[in-house]
Parts: C-alpha cells; sequence; structure tokens
C-alpha cells in the first residue's frame, strides 16, 4: 500500500511543504488523539515518538517544530509553550541530527536522542521554575525521567514504523 | 471522535475583542504576560485582575470556556500555592498545622504565584477563544514579515500553518476510522501490558503516515497544475487591518501599565 504513492517531478519546494505540513499535522493529531498512554501512575505521550523522524530527514526538523507550534495553542499556557516549546524543539533537533549523524547503528542513534530530549528538559523546568516558582533542578530531574520514558516507548515504536515504511523519503 | 480537540478551542463571536485585529490581541497578551511578573503588591494584582475580568466579560465568551481552560491547570495552582505554604519561612508565625508553622509570607507568596498563574492563563485563553487559527496564522505572517529581509521564509511558514490546520480534522476522522477498524479486528489500544499496546499502535501508525505522504504528494500535485509560485506578488483573501479601537486597546492597555508601576510597591 505504502508504495502506491507517485513519483511524478513537482518541484520539490512545493511538494517539501505539503510533506512539511502534512507530517505537522499528523504530529497534533497523535498529540490530541493519542495525548496519554496511561500505564497506573505512569503516563506516556506518544508523541514524543514524531522527534525520531528529524533522523530521517531534515524537513522533519520544520514539520515537528511546526507541529509542536500549533499543538501548544491548545495548552492553557500557550503564550509560554508556544515559543519557548518551538524553539527549543527547533534547537534540540537540530542537536540531534548533528550529533547523530556519525553514528550508523540505528537503536544506538535513537538511545543518544532520547538521552538530548531528556535533557533538554531544562526548557520545561525554567518555565516552571519562573511561573510556579518551584525548585529547578527538581523539576529537571522528575520531567526528564518522564521525557526519557515517553522517548524510550516512542523510540520502539518508530523503529517498528521505519521497518514497514521508507520515513526518509 | 474525539470532539473535545478544537484546535485553539475558538468561540465564535461578534464582541469587541472578537473584532480586534489579531496582532493588537497577541501584542497585548504578550506584554501582559511580561508585566504581571512585575506586579508585587495587593493593588497592582487587583488592577490586572480587573483588566483580565473587563476583557473576559467584553470577549462575551460563556465563563465556562475560560473555566474549561483552567480545569487541567488547577491541581498545579492549587500545588503551588501549598508549596509556597509549606517551604517559605518569611514574616510572622500565622498558625500551626501538625506542629508544622505556616508564616504569613508563605501565604502572600502563595497567593500572589497562584493569582500571577490563574491571570496568564485567563488573559491568554482569551487569544484562543476569540481569534481563528487562520487569522492567527495570518497575524504571525504580518508580525514575522520584517523576517523576509534576511531571507526568512515567512510566506511558506504561515502556508504551511495553514495547511496543516486545513488537514487536522482530515487526519483526526482518518485516525478514528483506522482505529475503530482495527478495534474491530480485536485490537485493545486502551488495555493490557505496555509490550501488547506498543504493538497494537504500530497497525495504526502505519497507514496514518502513508496516508499523510499520499495527501502531501497530492496537495503538490494539485498546487502545481493551479500553478502555486509563492510569496511574492500573491494577493491576500483576508486582509489584516489596524482600526480605531485596536488603537484604543493600544492606548488602555499602556495605561494599565502604568497604573502596575505607580502600584507596585
Amino acid at each position: 500500500m505504502h508504495k502506491s504513492v507517485s513519483h511524478a517531478p513537482f518541484s520539490t519546494s512545493v511538494m517539501e511543504m505539503t510533506k512539511i505540513s502534512l507530517v505537522a499535522a499528523l504530529y497534533v493529531v497523535v498529540t490530541a488523539w493519542l495525548a496519554v498512554f496511561s500505564f497506573g501512575a505512569i503516563q506516556l505521550r506518544l508523541s514524543e515518538m514524531f522527534n525520531y523522524l528529524a533522523l530521517y530527514n531534515k524537513r522533519y526538523v520544520f514539520a515537528i517544530t511546526a507541529g509542536v507550534v500549533i499543538a501548544n495553542f491548545m495548552s492553557p499556557t500557550w503564550m509560554l509553550d508556544v515559543p519557548i516549546g518551538g524553539t527549543a524543539t527547533f534547537l534540540v533537533l537540530i542537536f540531534c541530527r548533528l550529533v547523530t549523524k556519525r553514528i550508523k547503528n540505528e537503536p544506538m542513534k535513537i538511545a543518544v536522542t532520547a538521552i538530548i530530549f531528556a535533557v533538554s528538559m531544562f526548557t520545561v523546568a525554567g518555565q516552571l521554575a519562573i511561573v510556579l516558582d518551584l525548585p529547578f533542578f527538581y523539576t529537571w530531574l522528575t520531567v526528564g525521567l518522564g521525557e526519557l520514558l515517553s522517548m524510550t516507548v516512542g523510540g520502539i515504536l518508530i523503529y517498528f514504523v521505519g521497518k514497514k515504511i521508507d520515513l526518509s523519503r | 471522535m474525539n470532539n473535545m480537540m478544537i484546535i485553539g478551542q475558538y468561540v465564535p463571536g461578534n464582541s469587541i475583542i472578537h473584532r480586534l485585529d489579531p496582532r493588537t490581541k497577541i501584542t497585548v497578551i504578550f506584554f501582559f504576560v511580561v508585566f504581571v511578573f512585575f506586579a508585587n503588591s495587593f493593588w497592582s494584582y487587583a488592577l490586572l485582575t480587573v483588566f483580565a475580568a473587563v476583557s473576559v466579560i467584553a470577549s462575551r465568551v460563556p465563563v465556562r470556556y475560560i473555566a474549561k481552560g483552567l480545569t487541567p491547570i488547577w491541581f498545579l495552582i492549587v500545588f503551588t500555592f501549598l508549596l509556597h505554604l509549606i517551604v517559605t519561612k518569611e514574616g510572622q508565625v500565622a498558625f500551626e498545622i501538625f506542629s508544622w508553622k505556616i508564616y504569613t509570607g508563605g501565604i502572600a507568596q502563595g497567593i500572589a504565584i497562584s493569582m500571577r498563574f490563574f491571570l496568564l492563563i485567563v488573559v491568554t485563553s482569551l487569544l484562543t477563544l476569540t481569534t481563528t487559527p487562520i487569522e492567527i496564522t495570518d497575524a504571525i505572517e504580518e508580525m514575522l514579515a520584517p523576517l523576509k529581509k534576511v531571507k526568512f521564509p515567512v510566506h511558506e511558514l504561515a502556508l504551511m500553518m495553514s495547511i496543516s490546520l486545513r488537514f487536522i480534522p482530515t487526519l483526526m476522522q482518518e485516525t478514528d476510522k483506522i482505529s475503530k477498524a482495527q478495534a474491530s479486528r480485536g485490537v485493545d489500544f486502551r488495555t493490557g501490558p505496555l509490550k501488547e499496546r506498543i504493538k497494537a499502535v504500530v497497525p495504526l501508525l502505519v497507514p496514518l503516515f502513508v496516508s499523510a505522504f499520499k495527501r502531501a504528494e497530492e496537495l503538490a500535485m494539485a498546487m502545481e497544475a493551479r500553478g502555486y509560485q509563492g510569496g511574492e506578488g500573491r494577493s491576500k483573501l483576508r486582509e489584516l487591518r489596524i482600526g480605531k479601537i485596536d488603537v484604543l486597546i493600544y492606548i488602555l492597555f499602556i495605561c494599565v501599565v502604568a497604573g502596575l508601576f505607580l502600584l507596585r510597591s
């Protein structure tokens, strides 16, 4: 089924734009529809798996950033989440691409990306520390661990999805 | 179908806030978020509360929609308040609970932080409650226009946001359809061990990705066929205009900010 797509020589920029837009829309749908995958007290955000797409093609850096921006507009704290979440996602995705460029082993790439994202949660911790005056390091630790868990499950998912369809095209 | 998911939670209306230029709303709300951190006395918080209340009344958005936006963060507000009660040890001892001393400084700090967060949520909700996502996209495009000088693809960015917004409901329906088809074959997304549930999600995600790529290629084909050429020289379906009412709102807001600094302790 996935090979049915035509390969007509349409302008790359228009094609790139529409692919970025549709993946951004898909990000929002997964964020909203599969918002939380809960296991008792543990809650996982499946949309985190989209972060790995940036490893397959750089267009996804823009797609995921756009998706994060749109999805964050649904948040009650969008005024902080949209600019901080959008910028942080964009920069961390670029950083992940740079760091994992030379890694050949796919599970290793996924693991490194998960760790980078977990560490990058200082942005969320900083936001909570500023707005709610919560202790920064403790918040960073808890939010980072939650992110690591979500990214681990997301990594497994995207690994299997990547086996079925060519995500780099 | 997940009807709870309305992007931006727009509530249609024709109030003064609805009719404001979206750039005015974004600018005023942005500076409100900045200046709320400058409030440090009872009267400065009172002024910002009055501003927020008047804005909500003027928007004619039913209070239940505002309250809905607050639902997911009530816990956070209460938690923050309690945390400050326990941690802050400034001022005099107000009372004791189970030999734990609660200080007046802790109560004041807890109320101030909770109030700040409450005001942030209420005022920022007004943008998404009174502005359509497309209007927000148009406003972002206009506000980022100076970046065109440094070759930043502002038009393309706005177009991509618009396309995404257009396709979110379509992909939502598709997700619903695929998940129901999977469920009818006995797939359970909501219960069972982690491994099984991860396995169950893969057959849902694969067709979704395939469908998104297919739609993207079809859309590119349609755009090319209609001679789409991008930014320069394109006319707009919706033109934004700053009117008298926008200017009035800017003046009113400047007065509120001036009042805030006068009322700071």
